[in-house]
């Protein structure tokens, strides 16, 4: 790992302005939107829980997520551009390169939690225990490290000139499926099954924990470092094939 | 100061054996061997599916070859590139558009251990004026430039550069074959100047078809269309009788304009006056580096 790089990684990111905002500003936008259309500030489902304070993570949730996923797909253009090719005439390790790209993923998912859950204390009154904040955002950050993979992934597959949709796309099934849209309880049964199977469902078990005693937390977790490590393993050996073929 | 820090067993800078590489049903590199002693500036020649940027690519590591090795200072190319001993300009490869010149060169240099300084290697390129622009903002022979210090920064023993001046006009390119006359390093570049070749290298690999098939100096290479070019104008050229002629190889007749390609032109010269008291307009030429090159690869291609 090299620091210079990552540096420089990060200011290519500060400088894409639009992208930056787009990510940052989306869920935060969304979030504020979607309390205000289900009654505002003190409203609560029928079983009493608060609407906001769900609605903080699932959006935190969706912000990380596309963040991590399109950050991590960026990769696509690097790919096409030949820049990687640049890159393999430097002593600098495949495995560094990754690495750098999924850390920057990873920062960049840090501003629209940080963002969501700053609105949800101050405008939306969310209150929540100490646990419970630090699952909003610590633990919902560290559920979007298998987006970043998976971002890393889809940015090793296809070409650059897809990407904006193939991304567009993925963050909005994924959000969708994750339950980050509707409640995956409304679902009928054989949707709900094919719900369970994205990486986005397990997300949002893993923000609901910050609200109440979970009893599907470990199993959040698990699913989600399989998806790391499948993710992870899979642009490994698809970093090392098209380098190959270059 | 010619850099000789590091060897092969044998003492060669690059030393490729054997090397083969396919690509489905086409070969494209079908067994070459290349040695290139520390110091010498080689150029890389061949028509277009020669195998030139395959043989570069698998000297870089950048592929595998199917068969045969290859050893740079005595080291296979990934830890000859990881001790930063090589040095690469590779046509397809590309900048950052968003980072400035000088964040790139930076870059580089921080992945080496042991780099020139980046503000020595921006001016060894001639791109200290463009340290603040970003890539993006570039023109081609301006990011030719910038590739060129991007692979000098690491201070390396051997340059390899894949066809560097394209895109250069005449100016620059005179401006990059200087610096790169000054920097003495082991240098291997592809080309498709004729003339660069010529005027820079101490040696030219001639390559068709995925093999070698010349390797020496310029003169050495030019011998291999030995004689000289006479041409003339005549009235009613006859082919036959033209070929005919003592000292007379070959034979081309456009309109009036004949070619005749001579072992000995002296005494083609006296042949052609005396049989044809229409013959004007005589000039007698030495084969070119091109004409060996057209000669050395378009022959057999027929076969």
């Amino acid at each position: 790992m090299n620091a210079q790089y990552l540096l420089l990684e990060c200011r290519r990111i500060m400088r894409s302005g639009r992208f930056l905002i787009f990510s940052m500003v989306m869920p935060a936008v969304l979030f504020v939107l979607l309390v205000g259309m289900y009654g505002g500030n003190n409203s609560t489902y029928e079983d009493g829980s608060s609407v906001a304070a769900a609605m903080m993570v699932s959006m935190g949730a969706f912000g990380a997520m596309s963040a991590a996923l399109s950050t991590g797909a960026r990769v696509a253009v690097e790919r096409g551009s030949g820049w990687q090719r640049q890159l393999r005439l430097t002593p600098m390790s495949p495995a560094s390169y990754l690495y750098t790209k999924l850390i920057v993923a990873m920062l960049v998912a840090i501003p629209s939690i940080a963002l969501v859950s700053i609105l949800g204390a101050t405008v939306e009154g969310v209150t929540l225990s100490a646990g419970g904040w630090l699952m909003a955002t610590a633990g919902l950050w560290l559920g979007a490290i298998p987006f970043a993979a998976l971002g890393l992934l889809i940015g090793l597959s296809i070409p650059a000139d897809s990407l904006p949709s193939v991304m567009g796309l993925s963050s909005m099934v994924l959000g969708m499926l994750g339950g980050m849209w509707i409640p995956a309880q409304i679902a009928p049964d054989w949707l709900s099954a094919i719900m369970k199977a994205t990486p986005s469902y397990w997300f949002t078990q893993l923000g609901q924990s910050a609200l109440y005693d979970n009893k599907n937390l470990l199993t959040a977790i698990a699913v989600l470092a399989a998806y790391t490590v499948a993710a992870g393993l899979l642009s490994a050996r698809r970093f090392v094939t098209s380098a190959q073929r270059a | 100061m010619t850099k000789t820090a590091h060897t092969n067993a044998d003492g060669a800078a690059v030393r490729l054996t054997g090397l083969r590489k396919s690509f489905g049903p086409v070969q494209a590199v079908a067994g070459v061997d290349l040695h290139i002693a520390p110091g010498e500036v080689v150029a890389l020649l061949g028509p277009n599916g020669a195998g030139k940027s395959t043989t570069v690519d698998m000297l870089l590591g950048l592929s595998n070859p199917d068969a045969g090795d290859v050893r740079i200072f005595g080291h296979g190319p990934r830890k000859a590139i990881g001790d930063g001993l090589v040095g690469a300009m590779l046509q397809d490869a590309a900048l950052l558009d968003d980072a400035t010149v000088a964040e790139s060169v930076a870059l580089v240099a921080a992945l080496h251990r042991k780099p020139m300084p980046v503000a020595e290697a921006l001016a060894a390129a001639g791109v200290t004026d463009l340290a603040a622009r970003r890539c993006s903002k570039l023109s081609g022979g301006q990011k030719q430039r910038v590739r060129f210090a991007m692979a000098l920064v690491a201070d390396p023993d051997l340059l390899v550069l894949d066809e560097p001046t394209v895109a250069m006009d005449v100016e620059t390119r005179r401006d990059f074959w200087q610096t790169m006359h000054k920097t003495r390093r082991t240098v291997l570049f592809a080309t498709h100047y004729l003339d660069e070749a010529e005027q820079f290298a101490d040696r030219v690999v001639l390559m068709r078809e995925g093999r070698v098939i010349a390797d020496g100096s310029v003169a050495d290479i030019r011998a291999h269309v030995t004689g000289r070019r006479l041409t003339a104008v005549v009235d009613a050229p006859d082919t036959a009788r033209l070929a005919a002629l003592p000292g007379v190889t070959d034979v081309e007749v456009r309109g009036n304009a004949i070619t005749l390609n001579c072992a000995d032109s002296d005494l083609a010269v006296r042949a052609l006056l005396t049989a044809d008291a229409t013959a004007r307009d005589i000039e007698i030429t030495a084969m070119s580096l091109e004409d060996a090159f057209l000669a050395l690869t378009t022959e057999g291609a027929t076969r």
